[in-house]
């Protein structure tokens, strides 16, 4: 559905993207990253507004900055992070204006516009002008001119800005209806961590227009479902600390706990490990990690350390 | 608690509508009847076309009626029926009135999206560059030049009606007078255009459209009286807007700077504020 090689691109001497190599299947994907890591503009460069410096990519099969990439457009919706909303026109109007410029008919747009705003809640106040409306219906109104012309695929960027928490489970479950009812794709850009781990079932991690890691939801749950927390007896030498890389990585060792990535799925063979070795084994902790651990992980080197 | 729709229905068959720049200028003429501005401009305007008007009544019932024969050498004298009278069809204080009015509502033409970050959302649609300034050149050419022709074509058809072809304006004014509305409104739309793109809301637009019109003509005035030659006037837009009736009618010959000047000084402002506009709302400049 997208892919890259070699992205890079530049914003005159800066450069945002570097080096980008991926491809995504349909589904819902998370893009991930703190603010300022390159998620807007590698949204804004599928979209063809920004033209890559070096590389190449694909969206839906159009080559980035091929001449039918403006008709292209037509098969893709966009909700952009910022307003972006035209404050003098009621949401209804703005969203059949949206429409008809992805090439829907008048009438076809003015359908659509209903049904659409009803589609994301919005059907008492569709007739308001949007500068009355509060932050979650203009982000809805947003959701809605992306959707409205059913694309194949839909980029939203930080859809859950600014939103109260009932507000930010109301979008993402839209985000989640619009995969699962209108069997549209959607690349979802955030850098809140609880919304992509709810949703997303891809996920790319970016950090300073890099890469960081990438891969499927799944994947990544399985990795993570391998990691547990290790406490000995006695604390180990240094000679058995070493050779507890047998076992897996260790990725952090502190007052004889050892929090370790495990090469087997299998808990059982730490026992026979520290039953090999004459030390007790008295904890074996699963460690029910969170997104945002693989996430720290991942960003590790460009943080610093702790 | 919102009810939502079970879902939405199939997806429509796109590429069924109208050209992106024909949709993009009709939204924006919608949004521009809704503002309070029209009112205003629309009194002033009509106004000045009554005045017209009544001036060509009077001038016929002075040629024809018997008793107001002892007013003709006065309103021969005051309403002239030579090429300044059919000039002054696109009056200096209508086109003073429409520069006021286009640099208001064209000075918001883009510098409106540039405020609520529209442009990068327009650029995401299937729209090319071209279509978006196609649509913003249209709107602020169209709207002058639809004033305009109000002003060539009422007086004139009241004219015919009234006295023939024998009336106050020429049956063949129209031909010059259509063109020169064609470039005053070309001029306008540029200036207003490129004004709009270098600011960053509504207001800032008007000021700089004012300001380019004021500027330009006091440069032009400095260089004129620096120079001793009145023909640098030409680079003030507002006086070039006056000159292009004169010009094509053939009126005040002896006193006008002549056709290369004013060719030259409409190009350059043509081509100034369209590059300027062109480049200001790229893509690129857009997202940025």
């Amino acid at each position: 559905m997208i892919a890259f090689e070699a992205l890079e691109v530049r914003y005159g001497a800066t450069v945002a993207l570097r080096g980008l190599t991926l491809s995504l299947e349909p589904g819902i994907i998370g893009l991930l990253g703190p603010n300022g890591s390159g998620k807007s503009t590698l949204l804004k460069t599928l979209l063809g507004l920004l033209q890559p410096a070096a590389g190449r990519g694909e969206v839906l099969g159009v080559p980035l900055g091929a001449p039918e990439s403006a008709r292209l457009r037509a098969r893709i919706g966009y909700m952009p992070e910022y307003d972006a909303l035209i404050e003098d026109t009621s949401a209804y109007d703005q969203v059949v204006f949206w429409g008809e410029l992805s090439g829907l008919s008048q009438a076809q747009a003015r359908d659509r516009a209903h049904e659409v705003l009803y589609f994301v809640g919005l059907d008492e106040a569709r007739y308001r002008n949007v500068s009355g409306y509060s932050t979650g219906m203009r982000q809805r109104v947003k959701l809605a001119q992306a959707l409205v012309h059913s694309p194949e695929l839909v980029f939203l960027d930080e859809p859950t800005n600014g939103l109260d928490p009932d507000g930010r489970k109301r979008m993402l479950d839209l985000v989640q209806k619009v995969r699962a009812e209108l069997g549209t794709s959607v690349v979802l850009a955030s850098h809140l961590l609880q919304d992509v781990e709810r949703v997303a079932d891809q996920l790319v991690i970016l950090d300073k227009g890099e890469v960081k890691a990438a891969g499927s939801m799944a994947g990544l749950r399985r990795m993570l479902a391998r990691r547990y927390e290790l406490r000995f007896l006695d604390p180990l030498g240094p000679a058995l600390e070493a050779e507890l890389a047998e076992l897996g990585t260790v990725l952090e060792a502190r007052n004889g706990l050892y929090d370790l990535e495990c090469v087997a799925s299998d808990p059982a063979a730490a026992f026979a490990w520290a039953q090999a070795r004459g030390v007790v084994l008295v904890q074996l902790t699963p460690r029910h990690d969170r997104l945002d651990e693989v996430l720290i992980r991942a960003l590790k080197p460009a943080l610093g350390p702790a | 608690m919102p009810i939502y729709a079970p879902t939405l229905p199939p997806r429509p068959e796109p590429g069924q509508g109208l050209p992106p720049a024909v949709v993009m200028l009709r939204f924006d003429l919608a949004r521009v009847l809704r503002l309070k501005l029209g009112k205003f401009f629309g009194f002033l305007f009509v106004f000045i076309l009554l005045v017209l008007c009544v001036q060509l009544y009077v001038k016929h019932l002075v040629n024809t009626s018997a008793g107001l024969s002892t007013f003709k050498p006065f309103a021969d004298q005051l309403l002239s029926q030579g090429p300044e009278f059919q000039a002054r069809l696109l009056h200096p204080v209508m086109l003073q009135v429409l520069w006021l009015q286009v640099a208001l509502v064209g000075g918001g033409l883009v510098a409106r999206d540039t405020l609520h970050r529209i442009r990068p959302l327009i650029y995401a649609h299937p729209v090319r560059p071209w279509d978006y300034l196609l649509a913003k050149a249209l709107f602020a050419a169209g709207l002058p030049l639809a004033i305009m022709l109000a002003y060539v074509f009422l007086p004139w058809g009241l004219s015919l009606a009234v006295a023939g072809a024998a009336g106050p304006v020429w049956p063949t004014a129209p031909l010059l007078l259509v063109p020169a509305a064609l470039v005053i409104a070309l001029l306008m739309g540029a200036v207003t255009l490129g004004a709009s793109s270098l600011a960053a809301s509504p207001k800032a637009g008007f000021g700089w459209a004012l300001g380019i019109l004021l500027g330009s003509s006091a440069l032009g005035g400095v260089l004129a009286a620096a120079l001793h030659d009145h023909r640098w006037l030409v680079l003030g837009a507002g006086y070039l807007t006056k000159l292009w009736p004169d010009l094509l009618l053939g009126a005040n010959r002896d006193s006008g700077p002549g056709w290369v000047p004013v060719v030259l000084a409409t190009a350059l402002h043509l081509v100034l504020w369209t590059v300027i506009a062109v480049r200001r709302t790229r893509p690129s400049e857009a997202s940025l």
